[in-house]
């Protein structure tokens, strides 16, 4: 008896079929890397080489990426510090725990993913131009780049393309920078903070101080990280076959923790983007009765981890109408990052800053045997010392104190 | 000197036919096939029975076999791979090796024939949300036809006979997602015969077909479809499936009825990819050998598909069956009667002009 009896009797993460997929590189779309390097030849741009040490993991097509473990530039997200800051704080504390060097940069924009997805204003070379600002700005501080946002990191690799193969936007793009006063870099390879998270996954159960295995969790992959430019995205065979992306997913089996799968995996979070602007209930029902609903139903989760600031968002604050419409929902959301850190012991109020969910996620705090309220009392207490002026913000020390 | 030979690479059924040919035409075939029997990919994937006709698929391939091992005019290598060549028409040398051991040798031809044929799509590369490698109730025509052969058509999860089977068609192929704008030609007819097969075996099972469009040509029509229908009550369902889950003990298929104008989702035991035809290893790595020039899936490319589909970019080397493309076996037969008339007069008019 497994404990999905009852819901769907099997484990999709560790039952794999008897067959075995054979990836071959001749199928894949071609590989940019190429004509990244032989622009750099022409002297058209400077690609900015993955620092070592770097991980190389295995993308769709069984090419390898380098994933850079320290020295990373952390370009964050306008909705994960808007909804969910403990988001970016977990990947930070990460870094920290693991002893990686990084830069929380101040010069970074938004990436105009917003215009680009929402049908509004703007053009192919002002996209690219903002991209490749971010990738200057990186380059300027000898850190790499590592994008917080899934969206950010789709947009990105779309402008690559766009940036290779078309000399005119190309151009343009550097006559901007020129104005601005900086070179035209192109990274190496584009790494989302999940990769990242991928690669250092056993360091991180190395360090995990609390037990997960009781814990069940379903994935939601971002649609932004997997599903545009296909190819770039990372897969394992002993993740679901390696037909599916293994980011996130690998993870909480490193963690010891339980993968179940539901019927609606391959499913939009319900952000969507236009959705979101435009008809955000359509976006709320989405979340609700196609995801969240299903996973309850089919896989009654712990809890629901994923890797993208849209995601986590939506599912996670989208529940309040689910309820009060009476739907079956109340799933606590968060990301692979939050999880990993508390995995790790991280606080889940100062460094996981849980108190921004809307779901209610106190009694999947109780199975990891974290004492939330004691924890509350703690962050209640550092809220006192910056109202009394105390203390202006909280600092690291105070995380780890 | 000009060569009499006629070098056939691959030992398929256009390959055998090719080889008896050219024995029959009175000059000499030698057949390379690196498999280590001959019968191509209609034994090696254990085809049950012919599209057309409804023939033991096995029986056939030992006919057409016999053609060959019994002519004194052909000689058959198996386990022999080519590796290099060099020279013109009339005066190839072709180094061919014994896969394992290392040996490896020269051969003259005169003329060569390249029928290396295809290979199945692998329905793991681009259309993972079909769940072939994840779920063991999805299955190829290739498995079906292998369960078919042996009287043994169950769910391979749990050995139980299926109560509900789908075909999914077009799985690989008239996909320009995938970059395989082509229709694979055979797979609707496969599809619909394995779908009589399978209401001849398991009688109780309900059997549904979902598709773009039905290309059934020819007789495929009468001998096929309609019985398919009329006789067998098999359910053709116009709509493209998007993706497969497991849910429970069963397959959850999902996708658009097109004709109802509205999404689906349907419960299956077993679920058949008609997965279509791409060039093999085989055809792939002959084109490089030989400098043939391929057409942008890979094929190898002929001047005209309809009024020379038999000749390739290097003179003196000639193509028959899959090798050039997608082919039913009707198409392959007939190139490769095609191509060893072409061979053989070649390499009669060369050994005239040479003496």
């Amino acid at each position: 008896m497994t404990a999905t009896t009852g819901f769907i009797p099997y484990d999709a993460v560790n039952t794999k079929s008897s067959r075995k997929f054979e990836r071959a590189a001749e199928y894949a779309p071609e590989d940019f890397h190429k004509h990244v390097f032989e622009l750099e030849a022409e002297g058209e741009w400077i690609v900015q080489r993955v620092p070592e040490p770097y991980v190389e993991v295995m993308t769709k097509y069984g090419r390898t990426k380098k994933i850079p473990l320290e020295l990373t530039w952390h370009h964050k997200s306008c909705g994960q510090c808007g909804h969910i800051p403990g988001y970016s704080t977990a990947i930070f504390w990460l870094n920290r725990k693991l002893n990686f060097k990084y830069i929380d940069p101040t010069d970074q924009t938004s990436c105009t993913a917003w215009n680009y997805y929402a049908s509004a204003t703007s053009n192919a070379a002002a996209q690219a131009g903002v991209a490749m600002r971010n990738f200057a700005a990186a380059y300027e501080t000898g850190y790499y780049p590592l994008i917080h946002c899934g969206t950010s990191y789709g947009h990105y690799k779309e402008v690559r393309e766009e940036m290779v193969h078309h000399p005119e936007i190309r151009h343009q793009v550097r006559d901007v920078m020129k104005k601005l006063g900086k070179p035209l870099v192109m990274p190496e390879e584009i790494v989302h903070y999940s990769e990242w998270i991928h690669a250092v996954r056993d360091r991180i159960a190395a360090l995990q101080t609390r037990d997960f295995s009781s814990i069940a969790v379903t994935v939601h992959p971002a649609c932004h990280y997997y599903k545009l430019v296909q190819e770039d995205a990372i897969y394992d065979p002993d993740i679901y076959g390696g037909q599916r992306t293994a980011t996130v997913s690998a993870l909480i089996v490193a963690l010891g923790a339980e993968v179940r799968d539901y019927s609606t995996w391959f499913d939009c979070c319900g952000f969507g983007f236009r959705h979101i602007l435009v008809q955000r209930d359509f976006t709320r029902s989405f979340a609700t009765r196609r995801k969240i609903e299903v996973m309850k139903e089919e896989a009654n989760p712990d809890v629901v981890i994923t890797h993208d600031t849209g995601c986590v968002t939506t599912l996670d604050k989208s529940q309040f109408v689910g309820q009060a419409h009476g739907l079956n929902v109340g799933v606590p959301v968060m990301s692979d990052a939050q999880f990993a850190a508390l995995a790790m012991g991280a606080h889940p109020y100062r460094v996981c800053q849980l108190h921004w969910h809307s779901t209610d996620y106190k009694p999947l705090l109780e199975k990891m045997n974290i004492d939330h309220e004691k924890a509350w009392a703690e962050f209640q207490e550092d809220l006192k010392k910056l109202k009394s002026g105390e203390k202006e913000y909280l600092t690291w020390e105070d995380v780890d104190a | 000197m000009a060569s009499d030979t006629v070098l056939i690479i691959g030992g398929g059924p256009a390959g055998l036919e090719a080889a008896r040919l050219v024995g029959d035409l009175g000059a000499k075939a030698v057949v390379i096939e690196k498999r280590d029997h001959l019968g191509g990919t209609p034994i090696a994937e254990n085809y049950a029975a012919l599209t057309h006709g409804f023939r033991d698929a096995e029986e056939a391939m030992d006919e057409m076999m016999r053609g060959v091992t019994h002519h004194p005019n052909v000689e058959a290598r198996l386990g022999w791979e080519v590796a290099a060549s060099e020279g013109n028409a009339g005066d190839f040398k072709v180094t061919v090796a014994k896969s394992g051991n290392g040996a490896s040798e020269v051969l003259n031809a005169g003329a060569v024939i390249i029928a290396t044929g295809f290979q199945h799509f692998d329905p793991g590369r681009e259309t993972q949300m079909y769940g072939y490698y994840e779920y063991d109730d999805v299955i190829t025509l290739a498995d079906a036809e292998h369960m078919l052969k042996h009287h043994k058509f169950v769910k391979p999860s749990n050995g139980q006979a299926p109560e509900r089977v789908c075909f999914i068609q077009c799985v690989g192929s008239r996909d320009r997602q995938i970059g395989n704008e082509y229709c694979s030609k055979v797979c609707c007819g496969i599809s619909s015969k394995q779908a009589i097969e399978i209401r001849q075996q398991v009688p109780g099972a309900k059997v549904f077909i979902f598709y773009i469009d039905m290309r059934m040509y020819g007789y495929w029509e009468n001998e096929i479809y309609w019985p398919a229908q009329e006789k067998y009550h098999v359910q053709y369902v116009k709509g493209i499936i998007t993706e497969i889950i497991r849910k429970g003990d069963r397959l959850l298929v999902r996708g658009e009825d097109t004709t109802m104008g509205r999404p689906m989702e349907v419960p299956m035991d077993i679920v058949v990819l008609a997965v279509g035809m791409e060039p093999s290893r085989g055809t792939k790595d002959v084109a490089q050998i030989f400098g043939l020039k391929q057409n942008k899936y890979k094929f190898i490319e002929v001047p005209h598909d309809a009024l020379d589909p038999t000749a390739t970019s290097v003179p003196g080397i000639f193509v028959a069956g899959a090798a050039a493309g997608p082919k039913d076996l009707d198409d392959s037969i007939g190139m490769a009667g095609a191509a060893a008339a072409k061979a053989v007069a070649l390499v009669r008019r060369l050994a005239k002009v040479t003496a």
